[in-house]
């Protein structure tokens, strides 16, 4: 390979890794902001992206609503679906037995009951495209082409996470947030509200969730089996050291980039070995991850 | 006219492990009150049944005549009870001025939130300077200052008191029961949860003793230092 070729892959590469990576960043954001308050992973994660985009493609092709109205009420069925999950199954579930392991299991049971519902609705029977809501002409950037839809992916998805992390950092409700994440009892002990915090924080993550699949629903074919993009997210979240959002979202983007310069240097099929690459060449590096630091277990 | 504190005939357990039985201490306002008592004898387990993070399995708790068997854990802080627990629970990445501010969590007037936080600088002014600061690189001593602060930031009518001495010098010992006798002359009821029992005497007017679980001792402090059986077992002489 000539070296023109390989500037013009590198570009390209980098471009749509962008592109493809600031999803998987918010994924790994939605995946570590329940993590790191509460333990759990969530692997209805996946599922609860699948749902809401099948959400939006309801309200959006079948009920021929209005963009706005379809993007918001997603959003907002996403953010209910996840609180009340928390607040009524996980609560439930942690009075029956105090386990962690029970809880995983539950979230486990929520991916298959989404998947049971979108597969039951018969929207999920064929693979079906997510009408793309901005022009899908392309335009050059350098060497590097992309569409009006990749841009309005990206940066959507910065937005949305600097909304995130100026929420976290600077406002009262952040920062209860990341006292239920550092020392859940002594927030009780100022009185923060767990649960509640709890119910909030899985609601966001619902909802980024769905701007996720919003984002990324017109870029791939949809199928109940869309919840699998989610290990791209986990991956990020590895990558970034699991509990460190901000190492989630660089996370992200280094799996969006190393996947696409896979894709165009080695072969398309090899994509998806990419992002296991990036984790086993982190884990091996720096086995805490990018951003973690030690790795601490706390008890609620 | 109630007492400020009425805990009568407690239990609480963990498990199979009965940590409580049939506690009973009481404290009018105004007063400091010691807890002493061994390793696992059930002090820090009486002050979390207090804050509702260990639930009750027999008795009842009032506080200014009502029962706070009711409440929710982060109810109690609103309702006038401030914990100050043991071990440097700070939130370590926050910075002092954001434990500060989570210290007030429940409140919201900001001018009186604010006029506390200057308080609070009077008793430590080291705070002050070190606003700015990760919560988690302060010195011990440092922290236990921060954690009395950001207990004070309710504006708590009782202040309970976890081992506040633990793993403290001599001399940051004496500092910090100067404050705790500062906070009392300016009108602030503590409850003192000590191993370290000639200090806690001496700063209580009243103590109670547990030993696995139960009070075996009560009485006036000064009474107690005199005590030959309590200068042998727990003043260490
Ligand atoms: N979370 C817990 N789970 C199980 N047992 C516990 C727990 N916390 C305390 N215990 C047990 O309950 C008993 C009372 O413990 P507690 O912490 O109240 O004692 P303490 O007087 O505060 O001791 P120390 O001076 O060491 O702090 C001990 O036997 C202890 O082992
Ligand atoms: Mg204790």
């Amino acid at each position: 390979m000539d070296l023109q070729l390989a500037l013009l892959f590198l570009q390209q590469g980098v471009a749509s890794g962008l592109v493809v990576g600031s999803v998987y960043a918010l994924l790994a954001l939605a995946i570590v902001i329940i993590f790191k308050t509460s333990e759990v992973p969530n692997f209805a994660q996946g599922e609860m992206l699948m749902a809401a985009g099948y959400v939006a493609l309801y309200l959006l092709v079948f009920r021929a609503l209005p963009a706005w109205a379809s993007i918001s009420m997603t959003i907002v069925v996403a953010f209910a679906g996840a609180a009340l999950f928390r607040r009524v199954v996980l609560t439930q579930v942690a009075h029956a037995s105090g386990s962690p392991v029970n809880l995983v299991i539950a979230t486990l049971g929520l991916s298959y009951v989404l998947k049971g519902l979108v597969r039951q609705t018969g929207f999920g029977d064929t693979p079906r495209s997510f009408p793309a809501l901005v022009s899908t002409d392309s335009l050059m950037i350098g060497q590097a082409s992309v569409t009006r839809l990749d841009l309005a992916i990206l940066g959507t998805a910065i937005i949305v996470m600097a909304a995130f992390f100026w929420m976290f950092g600077y406002t009262k409700l952040g920062r209860a947030m990341r006292s239920v994440g550092m020392n859940p009892k002594a927030a009780q002990l100022v009185g923060v509200n767990l649960n509640r915090i709890h119910t909030i924080i899985w609601g966001l993550s619902g909802a980024i969730s769905a701007i996720a699949a919003l984002l990324i629903s017109p870029k791939l074919l949809m199928t109940a089996d869309m919840g699998s993009v989610v290990t791209l997210g986990f991956a990020a979240a590895i990558v970034g050291g699991f509990a460190s959002l901000p190492g989630a979202v660089v996370g992200g983007f280094i799996i969006g980039i190393v996947e696409q310069l896979v894709g165009l240097f080695v072969s398309s099929r090899a994509i998806t070995l990419a992002p296991f690459l990036a984790i086993m060449l982190v884990l091996i590096l720096r086995p805490q991850g990018l951003f973690g630091g030690r790795v601490v277990i706390k008890k609620v | 006219m109630p007492d400020l504190l009425e805990v009568e005939g407690i239990s609480a357990s963990y498990g199979r492990i009965q940590a409580l039985s049939n506690v009973s201490l009481r404290m009018p306002a105004g007063s400091i009150v010691a807890l002493l008592g061994g390793n696992g004898a059930g002090k820090t387990t009486t002050l979390n049944t207090i804050s509702r993070l260990v639930p009750l399995t027999a008795g009842s708790i009032r506080f200014e005549g009502q029962p706070l068997n009711r409440l929710q854990s982060h109810h109690v802080v609103r309702a006038g009870i401030s914990q100050v627990p043991e071990g440097r629970e700070v939130f370590r990445d926050m910075s002092v001025r954001e434990n500060l501010d989570m210290g007030a969590y429940g409140r919201s007037d900001p001018a009186g939130v604010r006029s506390d936080l200057e308080r609070a600088f009077t008793y430590f002014p080291v705070l002050r300077d070190r606003l700015k600061q990760k919560a988690g690189t302060l010195s011990g001593g440092e922290q236990q200052m921060l954690l009395i602060a950001r207990a004070l930031m309710a504006r708590p009518r009782l202040l309970l008191l976890d081992e506040p001495s633990l793993g403290l010098s001599p001399v940051l010992v004496q500092k910090i029961f100067d404050i705790i006798a500062r906070l009392h002359a300016d009108g602030l009821s503590i409850l003192l949860v000590e191993q370290n029992a000639a200090v806690a005497l001496a700063a209580s007017q009243y103590a109670y003793i547990l030993e696995n679980g139960e009070i075996v001792l009560e009485g006036a402090s000064d009474a107690l230092r005199q005590d030959e059986a309590i200068k042998r077992t727990y003043l260490g002489s």
